[in-house]
């Protein structure tokens, strides 16, 4: 008896002490904690690339649009350039004639601060690494830091220019513990965090990653710089607009190209180009979402006036082209966005390899910009130059050229907007770049902004849109309404009630 | 004997406990039995009533607080407590009691829709769905103080608006609804600035035409008019000082009671037979005036509404602007517009009408379904004014708008809509009449667009007012892609969408002449059996020496395409 009971014990005791290993074990299976990540070089790498990753396509387990859609349409729907088209859903159109309800889905945040929160991880987590890995040298884990806090600067930045006052969140969201209720922080204070976040990423940046892909793939200092300059014309302080598009024109890193047949190709449909700082690198494995949205089922059309009033037509001579409108941006007739779908001058990409970029800086931005800089102080010649410069590598037509003098401060201010207009088309930028300068001096040229409000208004509902319009409130996106039912401490844009 | 008393102890301490819990547990559980919390119109008003108090007592002594609680589909525009009082005051009552009761249903039904119409299909002008009381109400926007507000009837702003209940939305406004209990011709003769306008008015006997309240007529056509009326200082700056003058000027029989007299027509000419606001007219190329067979052309430039401007023979003629702040006056039986020039009757010249036989005024009040993608509905040739069929009464007449990127590709309509038949032919539905809009006396050629089915009826004769066209209509046969398209004009088909697609084909159906201006009546007659569905897209009457192919239609889109 005794001895059984002494064998039942000892089987027992053997059984315990064998399971108990895995069977108490808490950790995922199929994941990572972060106990166990976050030790080596290595992962502070695969962290930083994963920031790039969420950029390019949403993560297998999320369902929502790519940040590029959002970064056009946000930039795009309001702008007037853009139509819709046969799959345009209502939410979209009702962006388009500025009908916006806080359940309008298009105003889902969500893709934004999921990437802000791996750049918060990033900037939180891999300073530590610097004592668990002694081969991760206090510069490269700079030069990754720089990429997590400028990333995260241009998606406030974006945020700020499209909903206005947002919730500010600066530490990693790494347990369900968190306080998940925060406020939203005004506009200016928005703007003042992505700028102190841009100095120190400057202050942290690589110039060179020593290939191509990586220099217009990942964030450079010239990326930096890009973004500086644009937030200071936001901001309307153009003498450090002009010190930060100075830094880029004067590095010599970055050229414009000749217009030619094959300017399209170079430029967009292989990206990576000597006129681009910065680019979403899609490739034929990970693909954009572009070949969808623009071809196969398109959601947007050029608006019909696109072709002549922004790029102009030479009626006596139709050869004589813009090299950005017709068959760059778009495709005269059908209106079709073209930009992001073209090879070349004739054909298309075909699906399996439409891997074009997303462009988020190119050389003549920071020209453009410098150019808004110069004119906003007083520097109106200079200005002209840099326009009559660019419109000569583009091959311009003089049925889109402006005469004005030096003196002319608003006359070269509508100009450059136009030059952007041909310059970025379909590049998510219209919308910000009317919205930038129809509230320079506190919204003296709102008329900028009503004017194209105007020309994409139903006849029907014009009158109620520039009277809403009026309202700078109207001109920020509202927060959805999901988002106000989760986050009690958010307080709606007064415009939306 | 002391263990068993022990037990006992513990037994009855046992007892006791068991039956507590009985008594306790046999209270019934509260299960929620209701799936869904959302109130309902009137429960949300009792539930807020610190503000909307006022409304909720005006439901409640009209009687009207039962039903704005039952399951439907309704629109409030919720008056808040200060708005009521404002309303008190204005009348001149103490308290809700103080107003008669009638005056009460009349505001209460004012308030309500029976539709859920939510502020994204507000535009500058009546919102589709009439209330409950019949007027239709206007919305727009308004600016105060650099803040943008939504307004209905120009001065009521929105608060809140799309405050989802159980039985449909409300938005709340910060001042009470005013039924507009003034005739056109008391609101004409209300304003001094308009004194000579209605001398004019009186002298030529349309004064009683103004004055009558709305009727409606067997197809339930109402009896509202649009006034274009103009001021003193208008008629001033045109000479025109007093009555006399106007007569001197205009009345060639001496006689402005005789509808032919000249000044007669000069009132006539401004009186539309319809209810248009300025949104209305912003989307009308053309309307009609109760001078016989004489229309008024609007346009649109930029954000000013003009009327009748023309180039002719090469001559432009500028418009007559509309006073946009002005205008959009609601009167009991119709609306009051101003314009800032004189203007009298003008000669026309035939214009292309585009008809798209889905845009009927009943489906247009479908707010829900009315070119909103991945929608249907149907309506009997009862409920439908403008248009009529012979065959059983229990078929009815689809409304179709496709689902966007529809495999069957309808969704690439114009305005991505459709009238759908099912089986066109005798028996069913067949011999369909439209009313067709504003057509200016002239020779049209008609070209009719459709969605190819094969189960369609394959031959369907076109009668323009009862005359037979020449071209019998196959709607089973697809449009040609391949062809040039002049060269398929020359055979009487074209591509009439942009971007094209073979399952739309666009036929001639023959040249007429229009011999009156106004509203016509063209017919589809099918002389084959039919299956199944006919979709019908577009009919485009276009004078005869104009470009047939250009303009074309914007598949699935709203818009015109220029060659």
């Amino acid at each position: 008896m005794q001895t059984r009971i002494t064998h039942i014990l000892a089987i027992l005791l053997a059984a315990l002490s064998l399971s108990c290993d895995s069977y108490l074990d808490l950790r995922p299976e199929n994941g990572t904690v972060r106990q166990e990540f976050w030790q080596t070089k290595e992962d502070v790498q695969a962290a930083v690339i994963g920031i790039y990753s969420a950029m390019l396509n949403t993560p297998p387990s999320e369902s929502d649009l790519t940040l590029a859609e959002y970064l056009f349409m946000y930039g795009e729907l309001r702008g007037g350039m853009v139509s819709p088209a046969a799959f345009t859903s209502n939410d979209q159109s009702d962006i388009i004639t500025t009908n916006i309800l806080p359940s309008n889905s298009i105003t889902t945040w969500s893709q934004f601060y999921r990437i802000i929160n791996y750049c918060n991880t990033v900037i939180d987590l891999a300073p530590d690494v610097l004592e668990e890995d002694p081969t991760l040298t206090q510069e490269q884990l700079n030069n990754y830091l720089s990429e997590a806090l400028a990333i995260r600067a241009y998606l406030y930045f974006t945020l700020a220019k499209s909903f206005k006052d947002v919730p500010l969140k600066l530490d990693a969201t790494l347990s369900d513990g968190d306080n998940f209720q925060l406020e939203t922080t005004p506009q200016d204070q928005i703007f003042a965090q992505v700028l102190v976040d841009l100095n120190d990423a400057e202050r942290l940046s690589v110039e060179d990653y020593g290939n191509t892909p990586e220099n217009k793939g990942r964030i450079t200092k010239f990326a930096i710089n890009a973004m500086q300059a644009d937030l200071h014309l936001w901001l309307e302080n153009y003498d450090e607009a002009l010190v930060a598009a100075d830094k880029i024109i004067n590095s010599g890193q970055f050229e414009l190209i000749d217009a030619s047949p094959q300017w399209f190709t170079t430029v967009f449909a292989l990206g990576n180009s000597t006129e681009s700082i910065f680019e979403l690198q899609y490739t034929p494995e990970n693909r954009g979402p572009f070949y969808g949205i623009f071809l196969q089922q398109p959601q947007y059309l050029a608006a019909p006036a696109v072709l002549e009033e922004v790029f102009g037509v030479d009626f006596d001579e139709p050869e004589n082209k813009d090299v950005r409108g017709e068959r760059a941006s778009l495709v005269p007739g059908t209106n079709e966005i073209y930009k992001f779908t073209g090879l070349n001058e004739d054909q298309r990409k075909a699906l399996q390899e439409s891997d074009t970029h997303w462009f988020v800086y190119r050389y003549s931005d920071a020209l453009l910009m410098k150019a808004e800089a110069l004119n906003e102080l007083g520097r109106g010649a200079e200005a002209i130059s840099i326009i009559e410069d660019l419109r000569e590598k583009r091959a311009a037509i003089a049925q889109t050229q402006e005469q004005v003098s030096p003196q002319d401060q608003d006359g070269i201010r509508r100009y450059i907007l136009a030059e952007r207009a041909r310059e970025f088309a379909f590049e998510g930028k219209r919308w910000f770049d009317v919205l930038r300068n129809a509230r320079k001096n506190n919204y003296a040229y709102l008329d900028i902004l009503l004017g194209v409000a105007l020309r994409s208004a139903p006849a029907n509902q014009q009158q109620s849109i520039l009277a809403k319009l009026q309202d700078p409130n109207s001109h920020y996106l509202p927060i959805n309404t999901f988002e106000l039912y989760t986050n009690k401490a958010l307080t709606q844009n007064p415009f939306y009630k | 004997m002391k263990t068993h008393l022990k037990g006992f102890k513990l037994t009855s301490v046992f007892i006791l406990i068991a039956l507590a819990s009985m008594v306790f547990g046999c209270t019934q559980e509260k299960y929620k039995e209701s799936t869904d919390e959302t109130l309902n119109i009137t429960e949300f008003l009792r539930a807020n009533e610190e503000e909307y108090s006022l409304f909720l007592e005006i439901l409640e002594v009209t009687d009207y607080a039962s039903f704005m609680n039952t399951y439907g589909t309704y629109t409030l525009f919720l008056p808040t407590n200060a708005a009521i009082e404002g309303f008190l005051g204005d009348v001149g009552a103490g308290s809700i009691s103080d107003v008669p009761l009638e005056d009460l249903q009349e505001l209460a039904k004012l308030h309500i829709l029976s539709d859920v119409v939510t502020t994204v299909e507000f535009n500058d002008g009546k919102i589709a769905t009439p209330s409950l009381q019949g007027q239709f109400l206007i919305t727009g926007a308004s600016n105060i103080n650099g803040e943008s507000s939504i307004t209905i009837n120009k001065d009521s702003r929105i608060i809140t608006s799309n405050l989802e209940v159980g039985n449909g939305v409300i938005h709340v406004i910060d001042k009470a609804l005013r039924v507009a209990d003034k005739t056109l011709a008391e609101t004409i003769d209300a304003d001094p600035e308009l004194s000579l306008f209605a001398e004019a008015v009186r002298e030529t006997g349309w004064y009683d035409v103004l004055d009558q309240p709305v009727t409606y007529d067997q197809d339930s056509i109402s009896s509202h008019v649009s006034v274009l009326a103009q001021t003193n200082a208008i008629f001033q700056e045109a000479g025109l000082n007093s009555i006399e003058d106007l007569k001197a000027r205009y009345s060639h029989l001496d006689d402005p009671t005789n509808p032919e007299d000249s000044l007669n027509l000069f009132v006539a000419y401004r009186i539309i037979p319809e209810l248009d606001y300025l949104a209305d007219l912003a989307v009308k190329s053309v309307v009609l005036t109760k001078a016989p067979l004489e229309v008024i052309s609007v346009k649109l430039a930029s954000d000013s509404l003009l009327l009748n401007e023309e180039t002719f023979n090469g001559i432009f003629e500028p418009g007559v602007q509309i006073n946009r702040a002005q205008s959009d006056i609601t009167a009991s039986n119709g609306v009051l517009h101003y314009v800032n020039d004189n203007f009298f009757i003008k000669k026309r010249f035939p214009a292309p009408v585009y008809f798209d036989v889905a845009d009927q005024p009943e489906y247009r009040q479908l707010s829900a379904v009315f070119r909103k993608p991945g929608n249907y509905a149907e309506l009997a040739r009862s409920e439908l004014s403008e248009v009529t069929w012979e065959g059983n009464e229990a078929f009815k007449m689809g409304y179709l708008a496709a689902a966007t990127g529809d495999g069957a590709q309808l969704s690439q309509a114009w305005h991505g809509d459709v009238v759908e038949l099912l089986r066109h032919r005798t028996g069913v539905i067949n011999n369909l009449a439209f009313t067709t809009p504003v057509i200016i006396k002239g020779r049209y050629k008609i070209w009719v667009s459709y969605r190819q089915n094969a189960r369609a009826s394959s031959s369907v004769r076109v009668l323009f007012n009862g005359e037979a066209l020449p071209r019998l209509i196959n709607f089973t046969e697809y449009g040609n892609t391949e062809l040039p398209e002049r060269v398929l004009e020359s055979q009487g088909y074209k591509r009439h969408l942009s971007v094209t697609t073979s399952r739309f084909n666009s036929r001639l159906a023959g040249i007429v002449e229009v011999p009156t201006t106004g509203r016509h009546t063209i017919t589809l007659e099918s002389l084959a059996y039919a299956g199944g569905q006919s979709w019908i897209d577009v009919i485009e009457f276009r004078p005869v020496d104009m470009d047939q192919l250009y303009p074309k239609f914007e598949a699935g889109g709203d818009g015109l395409i220029y060659e």
